[in-house]
């Protein structure tokens, strides 16, 4: 028994050398060059004349960086970013952007030391320390990252704020809303995102923990592709906005402080709710309208979705198998529900290629109504078809303008533009909470998901436990876009502005302001001093450039992250020196 | 023996090779590309075209096949999209959660439904019998997903406040220290390679690490945490186990050697344990290997109602969001796992009954 | 060593059809002489009753929106009058669906898809995995060894995750679902069917058809298929049980019928994170698939041993 055991294991030794000679000699032949060459090699070229750009009045002992693009065809709304003094930063825009603070407080543009940008910039993304052990300027700073399981933060002793309220930070994830609720009763827990839409009742009916309404800025639209008949009719699509009983998807599927969209911008936004509030629910004004545009017995469509739950839809299919109902019986319109790959459904309605309705919303990303709006309903967006100029044209307009008074008149007029033309039916702004064990204090439910958990003391105890919906898919927030990466890593890292508790206003950070000249299109930010980073390097200007230069700049080495697409820094900014493609 | 070993790994050669086209060609004709499930809903076409460039996804599918099969044959499982990590990582950190599970929920179907069908059959057609039979029957019946709900009801909800509270989800508490052995025997850990992969490993396999550092509060805890989705996931494996062993030892009890056994005076627990039982152990065998193989099936069901991220919830969430690399590698695994398993299951045939040649 | 396993049944299947006139008068009484099997049957009698008399016994429609007609709220708990509801709150014994619909009805409604699942996958895979295996049986040589690697390649896969992968390559949906349960459950059959006809090839009554000039296929379906028969039957009634849980599965992770078909595995699966505040919706769905299940397998089993003579003593 023995030796064939023994011969036994000698064969498979054998056979796995041979095997491995195999398939390591033949295809190493023609292999490696396709794998590895193209994606680090091709920006090389463009390399230099972006780093090279002067620099302007270094301080007597400070060598500034800089990022300067050739000129505003190679780059989008920034320039150039410049460190005009150890404690000073210049921002040069390619135009006016009257959300730069907002866009700037977002925690994806968060600062990294200089030296850590390029000593974790590896082959081909960043490296794995990069990836996950985050160095910022946080309260909070990164112990260790077990996969799968938790992620534990312990307090920052230098930090230049106040001290975090507890020793210790855990964050867990479960997908599950029902799983959170369970281990916040049973105290495993100190606080969890999201309460399922039906556990609202369960958590404020439960003295030992609170709940915390998180305000609606998102908002669920059921859209219609224009260029498809009948919706290429203005007056079907008026008449179903008219037909469906937006107040009873509300009540019946949206938790507590959720509310009816009378505007597609939520009215927490400045100028959101500018212009007429959205058509009242009228069956048989829908029906004379349907009928009177050639459709007395409705028509047969579909309803696509993608069964992935937000917070502007936390009931996804419930709420798509509703509006059937309602079209069915409210207008006699057939609809098949016909649910989507997410990915597969994304791609296909924002080519606006789905013929029928489609159920889709939108998450803040900063407070200012171009975020909601120009995307939506730019010129150039064919997501619900054919855009009209009614609106189209008077948004472009109202972005050049910073004063939100001054550009009032010009979103009542868009607003009331879309009302009349009905690219989509703006149903509702989805409420959210979170929840706490009742003894945390300060407890926060932010309007864009940006818990700071420094503030918060977990009823004395030493550990802050939080879970959430999901595990974070990497640290480095630079190149993240998901909400469960972001909230991790705001605990860490820091960018030069943030948002206030609780709110949208945005407040100081690492930079002490920022202010623009009068044309919108040079912004000059003062940094803190005195400032360390997790790694007892200091904070000062070449940090900042160094970090933006990482986001920005295609071709700069530092341009390395997760997925090296640095989505947030290219669709909110464009990127410098994008690779020919 | 040593031939017949030979003939069947160079059989699996073929299978292993469709394994991996398979593998390849279901990955590949999944409709939608990594790109918006990975980067999210709001990239634009112009992104993700970046991104599908960056991946090498627009090259030719015959040349990521080759690439692909090239990769794999030198070891290499290539990388996550989503999490740009070798998969060959990842791997390391998923699979000892359901290494983890599945043995657990084995042990359960084996500590109980082994003496269940064994009593069952030696007390043929009594009240135990009825009972076993009946819970057998029902336990082959339930969907997964249904019972882990129910117990998680009645453990974690109904049972709150009460000793016999059980965790909901998750593996080990928050907080619970779980340093891995080698730090704490202070070994000479390499930095890369086999060892430091197999070092991790067994860090990972919590009850394992923890009686290995005499860490009993995260035995304890972690113990805890496993009872649930290992009940969840043990319960088909252990009603399958019963009624074949109450089968398999309803055929031996009624042999001829067994009767002479039983004339020859020897007693009843010597007749049934020595005689009957090692020879009921074949069929046994052949169903726990097979059970085995569902563990993993039924793991992506247990590992999603109870929050764990171990490999078959993470195999599917990678097929949801297109994550080429983890959906390949895993698969072959598995796939490897179970011509593995077929071939032990075969070579134990051969050690508990002595008349059986592999040739 | 399924194969081994398979091989002893179609060597059974084929020792009981010499006589097969009375085979069946048999197996009818071995199988009522079971206790489990009778259950088995009486359970699926009443559910094939409940499928089709479901317009005569659900209240409502499996889709009618009980909004604005009746004061009752999404996820309310069972209201039965005989065990003490208020009279004047509408009776609905399983409660209300999260779309504010009668459970009850839906549950009914259900059990048409549940069988019509369970019954169609099996047949699809049966047909396909019968010629598939009758032909490589036949046949031999290459043909008989692709085919038969083809299916070793199949089962190296949990027949779970690889119906999941190829729904998500057909995209989601009751068809494709069932689509893909059929070609998972394909190579269980394929050997069944290429064991017996190996086991009958050789045998006298073949081989003087074929002397006699007789056609190979007419050999093949009239000869050797029907010796087939009696395995396949017992490996059907129990693939129908595993066919039903599986599709259940694939519905809870959303890949199944889509909404709002009452499918049970969906509807459990839609309502799993009300496990704790609407139970009633995941408890009674699961229940309804873990009966329908019992109820094949306790038939499957019923029937294995009713065909297999060794186990005469016994019962």
């Amino acid at each position: 028994m023995k030796r064939n055991l023994f011969v036994l294991l000698s064969m498979l030794l054998i056979a796995t050398v041979v095997l491995a000679a195999c398939g390591g000699g033949a295809p190493a032949t023609e292999e490696p060059a396709p794998t590895e060459e193209p994606a680090t090699e091709a920006p090389a070229p463009t390399e230099a004349p972006a780093t090279e750009a002067p620099a302007t009045e270094p301080a007597a002992d400070f060598e500034g960086r800089s990022l300067m693009a050739a000129d505003c065809d190679s780059a989008g709304i920034i320039q150039g970013v410049e460190a005009t003094g150890q404690y000073e930063v210049t921002f040069t825009l390619c135009q006016p952007d009257p959300a730069f603070l907002p866009k700037i407080a977002f925690s994806v543009y968060s600062i990294y030391p200089e030296e850590w940008l390029e000593t974790t910039a590896g082959d081909e993304g960043r490296t794995s320390e990069g990836l996950e052990r985050p160095v910022g300027t946080g309260p909070y700073v990164l112990s260790e990252w077990n996969r799968g399981e938790s992620i534990t933060f312990t307090a920052n002793p230098n930090y230049w704020g106040d001290a975090p309220e507890a020793e210790t930070l855990v964050f867990r994830w479960s997908t599950e809303s029902a799983a959170r609720l369970l281990e916040l009763q049973s105290g495993t827990v100190d606080g969890i995102d999201n309460v399922g839409p039906t556990e609202f009742e369960v958590v404020s009916g439960d003295s030992n923990l609170s709940l915390n309404e998180r305000p609606a800025l998102n908002v669920f639209y059921l859209a219609m592709t224009n260029t498809f008949a009948p919706f290429d009719n203005q007056a079907v699509r008026q008449a179903i906005a008219k037909g469906i009983d937006r107040q009873r998807l509300v009540d019946t599927f949206y938790p507590p402080g959720s509310e009816v969209a009378s505007h597609f911008t939520p009215c927490a936004i400045p100028n959101g709710c500018a212009g007429d509030p959205w058509y009242e629910f009228d069956v048989e004004a829908a029906r004379a309208e349907l009928a009177e545009a050639g459709y007395p017995d409705g028509f047969s469509t579909k309803i696509f979705y993608r069964d992935v739950v937000r917070s502007y839809l936390p009931q996804v299919s419930n709420v798509a198998q509703d509006i059937q109902a309602q079209l069915r019986e409210n207008l006699n319109i057939e609809a098949e529900i016909v649910v989507m790959e997410s990915g597969a459904f994304i791609e296909e309605s924002s080519a606006g290629r789905l013929d029928g309705f489609y159920l889709l919303g939108w998450n803040a990303d900063f407070p200012h109504p171009t975020n909601f709006l120009d995307y939506h309903f730019g010129a150039a967006n064919p997501q619900f078809g054919d855009q009209s100029p009614t609106y189209s044209d008077v948004l472009a307009e109202a972005a050049q303008i910073a004063d939100p008074a001054e550009a009032e008149p010009l979103y009542v007029e868009a607003n009331n533009a879309i009302r009349e033309y009905v690219p989509m039916i703006p149903i509702a702004h989805g409420g959210s909470a979170t929840a706490y064990r009742a003894d945390v204090t300060n407890q926060q439910a932010s309007p864009l998901g940006n818990e700071s958990f420094a503030i918060m003391d977990p009823g004395g105890r030493d550990v802050f436990v939080w879970m959430q919906g999901a595990e974070p898919i990497s640290l480095f927030c630079a190149d993240e876009t998901d909400g469960e990466s972001l909230r991790a890593c705001e605990q860490v890292t820091e960018a030069l502005y943030t948002y206030e508790i609780n709110g949208t206003a945005v407040v100081p950070a690492l930079a002490e302001v920022c202010e623009p000249n009068e044309t919108l299109d040079v912004w000059v930010c003062t940094l803190r001093q005195n400032v360390t980073f997790h790694d007892g390097t200091t904070f000062d200007a070449n940090d900042v450039v160094a970090t933006f230069t990482m986001g920005l700049d295609a071709s700069s080495p530092l341009h390395k992250g997760n997925t090296n697409v640095f989505e947030y820094y290219d669709y909110l900014w464009g990127l410098i020196n994008k690779p020919a493609q | 023996m040593v031939q017949y070993l030979l003939r069947r790994l160079l059989s699996s050669i073929p299978v292993l090779f469709g394994i991996l086209i398979v593998t390849f060609i279901i990955a590949r004709v999944i409709p939608g590309d990594p790109c918006r499930a990975i980067l999210g809903e709001k990239a634009t076409a112009e992104i993700c075209e970046r991104f599908v460039h960056e991946h090498g996804l627009d090259r030719p599918i015959h040349e990521q096949l080759f690439i692909y099969m090239g990769e794999i044959l030198r070891g290499d499982f290539g990388e996550s999209i989503r999490y740009s990590m070798p998969v060959t990582r990842l791997l390391i950190e998923r699979l000892p959660t359901t290494v983890e599970l599945s043995f657990a929920a084995l042990l359960v179907s084996l500590i109980v439904g082994i003496p269940l069908g064994v009593i069952s059959a030696v007390r043929h057609n009594s009240w135990i019998d009825v009972v076993t039979m009946v819970w057998a029957n029902l336990g082959v019946s339930m969907p997964v997903f249904w019972l882990g709900l129910m117990l998680a009801y009645v453990f974690s909800l109904l049972l709150k406040d009460t000793p016999f509270w059980l965790p909901p989800s998750g593996r080990v508490s928050a907080g619970i220290p779980a340093a891995p052995f080698y730090d704490v025997w202070n070994l000479n850990v390499p930095e890369s390679g086999l060892l430091l992969a197999f070092y991790q490993f067994v860090g990972r396999l919590n009850i394992l690490n923890a009686i290995l550092t005499s860490n009993w509060e995260l035995l304890k805890d972690a113990i805890v945490h496993l009872i649930l989705p290992a009940l969840a996931l043990g319960t088909i494996p252990m009603a399958i186990v019963a009624r074949m062993a109450r089968s398999a030892m309803l055929d031996v009890l009624g042999q001829d050697y067994i009767r002479t056994a039983r004339a020859k005076g020897l007693r009843q627990r010597v007749v049934i344990m020595k005689h009957a039982f090692r020879n009921a152990l074949l069929p046994l065998v052949t169903v726990i290997g097979l059970s085995l193989g569902g563990l993993l099936g039924g793991a992506v069901l247990t590992e999603t109602i109870f929050g764990l991220s171990g490999v078959g919830r993470t195999l599917y969430e990678a097929i949801t969001a297109r994550d080429y690399g983890i959906v390949q590698a895993f698969t072959v695994v598995i796939a490897v796992f179970f011509v593995v398993l077929n071939l032990l299951v075969d070579l134990s045939y051969s050690y508990l009954d002595p008349r059986i040649r592999l040739e | 060593m399924i194969n081994t396993e398979k091989k002893v049944k179609a060597l059974d299947a084929e020792a009981l059809s010499l006589n097969s006139v009375s085979l069946w008068q048999i197996t009818w009484r071995r199988l009522f002489r079971r206790r489990s099997a009778v259950v088995g049957i009486v359970i699926l009698g009443i559910l094939v009753l409940i499928a089709l008399t479901a317009d005569l016994i659900a209240p409502y429609d499996y889709d009618d929106v009980l909004i604005g007609k009746e004061p009752v709220k999404a996820r309310q708990a069972p209201c039965i009058h005989m065990l003490g509801c208020p009279q004047d709150q509408p009776q609905h014994i399983a409660g209300i669906d999260g779309n504010v619909r009668d459970e009850f009805s839906r549950l009914i409604y259900g059990s048409r898809l549940s069988l019509m699942v369970g019954f169609s996958t099996v047949s699809f895979a049966i047909v396909i995995g019968a010629v598939l295996g009758a032909l490589a049986g036949y046949s031999g040589g290459w043909v008989d060894n692709s085919i038969m690697r083809f299916m070793d390649v199949l089962l190296a896969f949990p027949s779970l995750l690889l119906a999941i992968a190829i729904v998500t390559v057909l995209g989601p949906g009751l068809i494709n679902a069932l689509l893909a349960i059929g070609i998972v459950s394909i190579p269980a059959y394929a050997r069944v069917v290429r064991a017996s006809v190996l086991s009958v090839r050789e045998m006298e009554f073949v081989s003087a058809t074929r002397a006699l000039g007789g056609d190979t296929m007419q050999v093949l379906f009239r000869r050797i298929l029907p010796n087939a028969l009696t395995p396949l039957i017992v490996q059907g009634t129990l693939g129908i049980a595993s066919a039903i849980l599986d599709a259940a599965a694939l519905s809870f992770l959303g890949l199944g019928a889509q909404p709002p078909l009452p499918e049970w595995g969906s509807m459990l699966g839609a309502e799993r994170n009300q496990v704790f505040t609407a139970p009633h919706l995941v408890f009674l769905p699961g229940f309804m698939i873990a009966l329908t299940v019992l109820s094949f397998n306790l038939l499957g089993d019923g029937l294995r041993d009713a065909l297999d003579p060794r186990l005469a003593h016994i019962s």
